[in-house]
């Protein structure tokens, strides 16, 4: 019994690292339609950040801290810079854009940090461990797990409960309306990128502590996952991208152990979202994909 | 007079930059007696921290070569093209090693798939190409002009077995495999052999190349509760799972496949993976002098330590150029039998005992432990039967 709750936990920790990630990734395409893959370099960028700055201090608090400070500007100046020029093309070009810009970034850390990858030089967190009735975890699933929970708690509190979050709803469902009622859809646009970009380094940064291991490719694996989940979650969906994430991470869970010997990891997923999308065509989500 | 200088000028300008290009030609273009090596690695990719060793491995074996005064008089030239690990990637440079720059031997510092992919071409050309440490059986297959330098998946798979059964005397093992070309020939040969030493498959798993967490694998071999876990991977899948396996609290004594053999496993995994063996890693602690050469230079230039791959590389081109010596030519034809005539020869894992039918090797197989944070001989298989490679 405790290894079924085991494997559950284990899903449970992919899902929540899903969902920090697929969540930028779902407001982006509700807000412009594009598919931001080059978020996956966001993810990577924020671990990088993380372990250069925690190195560099000996201190890996400080080193979250820089890589949540740091990654918004970066998301913020990929739309700047890479989408805003692009916006009246259609939303492939910016797409491919995109891709150019995470292929770009992964050969980037590789040529500035090195080929081998980095790694934290003091990480006590990966191996101080809990027990919960038999259920061992460290302390980094935890934080994911946490870090994921409050996050995502927050921002469904800030768009249903502030201004600037209903006045965010509303430029996602319709910009000209919003424009009228006083919206600064630009502003509304930086935001949604400063606060995804933000969500995506804290899950690269904590996967990069879990694993002790940041790598130039990290980010590409993760890329097709959140597609996959995004789809899922109905595009556009934020409910249906947090239930993609967490029910295709306890998929992946299972499905390792039990059709791993045939399929690898990465085909569940797309196995699972064929599957879904032949049940329910609009995702797991259930509302209307725009 | 000033009228002259307009005119003046630019005609001595010009000729000066004649010259100027003549000088760079001259110096940019080889010497006339140059031997060139064609050398394929994954200089970016996924594979790109092995094509990063690999490269300066070929570099410093170049060096080595042309130090000692090159092969029959002419010095070696290293020409290098970057394969990205990919089959059309390693088709593409192997093309245009032989056509473009007209290469006559070749070296891959590749993996399985490109090498498998390259070695048909080289085939064709009639191009003596050994594939440093691509590990798939079908590579060598491709026909007579093609060799390999390090041991194949199933010997290692089959020697781990030994070392289990022999050596830690265990009997029930867990199995976690890498669904890679690597890690699944490797298995193959593992598995072969089970019956042969006792051994009892208590659970088996596989995973994939791009995995970092393995939870549910780990949760799995945790319900085994094997006496030994037996890993096929590279370090950077084997040090994340290592960790996470002690990190769950289980203490069976590991036993890794080949790639484990990286300073990178330390790094990730820190003490997690103290104690873990590594089958056919690199016997750093051999008595040899060129070895212990190799390991402080490659140190030097690569700013880390020197590991297996790095080392097959080098002894690649070592017996390529030990080959042409022998063979007194540099035909092809001729190499390629001198080659295949290569009878003890110092490769850096060991003394290559010889070719067999097939080009692949027949070679002892070098344990190791980690220890104190580094990779330390443990004990030898050499039981050359057990290891021999196939032959059709």
């Amino acid at each position: 019994m405790s290894y079924y709750i085991d494997l559950a936990f284990t899903g449970l920790v992919y899902g929540c690292m899903y969902a920090m990630m697929a969540v930028g990734l779902t407001l982006v395409y509700g807000l412009l339609r594009i598919l931001h893959i080059a978020h996956a370099a966001v993810y990577a960028f924020g671990a990088y950040v993380a372990v250069i700055v925690a190195n560099g201090t000996g201190n890996i608090g400080v080193g979250f801290l820089a890589a949540l400070i740091a990654a918004p500007l970066f998301g913020m100046a990929i739309y700047r810079l890479l989408y805003q020029p692009l916006l009246e093309y259609p939303p492939y070009v910016a797409m491919i854009a995109s891709i150019g810009l995470l292929v770009f970034m992964e050969d980037g850390f590789r040529i500035a940090f090195g080929e081998q990858g980095l790694t934290f030089a003091h990480n006590p967190y990966p191996t101080r461990l809990y027990d919960f009735a038999g259920l061992t975890v460290n302390s980094v699933q935890v934080a994911i797990i946490l870090c994921a929970t409050v996050c995502l708690t927050l921002l469904a509190l800030f768009t249903s409960r502030t201004r600037i979050g209903v006045g965010w709803r509303a430029t996602v469902s319709d910009p000209r309306i919003a424009t009228s009622f006083g919206v600064d859809v630009v502003k509304v646009r930086y935001l949604i990128f400063a606060i995804g970009s933000a969500l995506a380094a804290l899950g690269g940064a904590l996967i990069g502590l879990l694993n002790n291991f940041v790598e130039p490719t990290m980010g590409f694996v993760v890329s097709y996952k959140a597609l996959a989940i995004i789809v899922l979650g109905g595009l556009g969906s934020l409910r249906g991208t947090l239930v993609a994430s967490l029910v295709l991470g306890v998929v992946e869970s299972y499905g390792t152990i039990f059709i791993g010997h045939f399929l690898d990891r990465d085909a569940i997923a797309f196995l699972f979202l064929i599957a879904v999308l032949i049940v329910r065509p609009r995702g797991l989500g259930g509302v209307k994909a725009a | 007079m000033t009228a002259h200088l307009p005119r003046f000028l630019p005609t001595s300008l010009r000729l000066s930059r004649l010259v100027m290009v003549a000088i760079l030609a001259v110096a940019a273009s080889p010497a006339l007696a140059q031997v060139k090596i064609g050398f394929q690695a994954p200089l970016t990719g996924f594979a790109a921290t092995d094509g990063a060793s690999a490269k300066i491995a070929a570099g410093m074996a170049v060096d080595k070569i042309n130090a000692g005064g090159g092969v029959l008089g002419q010095k070696v030239e290293l020409v290098t093209y970057d394969d990205q690990a990919k089959t059309d990637e390693a088709v593409f440079t192997a093309n245009k090693l032989i056509g473009q720059d007209g290469v006559k031997f070749a070296v891959s510092g590749s993996y399985s798939a490109s090498g498998r992919a390259a070695a048909p071409i080289f085939q064709q050309a009639g191009v003596p190409f050994i594939s440093a440490y691509g590990v798939h059986p079908d590579i060598t297959r491709a026909g007579n002009y093609v060799f390999r330098g390090v041991h194949l998946g199933p010997p290692q798979g089959r020697a781990a077995a030994k070392f289990i059964s022999d050596n830690l005397h265990f009997k029930r093992v867990s199995i976690v495999s890498m669904d890679n070309d690597y890690g699944q020939a490797t298995l193959e040969g593992f598995k072969s052999v089970l019956g042969q030493f006792g051994l009892q498959a208590v659970g088996e798993y596989s995973y994939s190349l791009k995995d970092r967490q393995f939870g549910p694998i780990v949760a799995s071999v945790k319900r085994d509760n094997p006496e030994v876990i037996y890993i096929t991977g590279y370090f950077f899948t084997g040090a994340p799972l290592v960790s996470q396996l002690r990190s769950a609290g289980i203490q069976a004594p590991i036993v890794g496949s080949q790639a484990f053999d990286a300073q990178k496993l330390f790094e990730i995994a820190g003490t997690a993976v103290e104690g873990v063996y590594v089958v056919d890693g690199l016997n750093r602690d051999r008595d040899s002098a060129e070895l212990k050469e190799y390991l402080a230079e490659f140190q030097k230039r690569a700013g880390y330590s020197a590991e297996n791959v790095g080392a097959t590389v080098y002894s690649a081109f070592r017996l390529m150029a030990d080959a042409m010596t022998r063979a007194g030519s540099l035909d092809p034809a001729k190499v390629r039998d001198a080659l295949a005539a290569t009878k003890d020869f110092p490769h850096l894992a060991g003394t290559l005992a010889s070719f067999n039918q097939l080009r692949e090797i027949n070679m002892p197989m070098n344990v190791n432990v980690v220890k104190d944070g580094k990779f330390q001989h443990y004990a030898w298989i050499d039981d050359l039967k057990l290891l021999a490679p196939p032959t059709e």
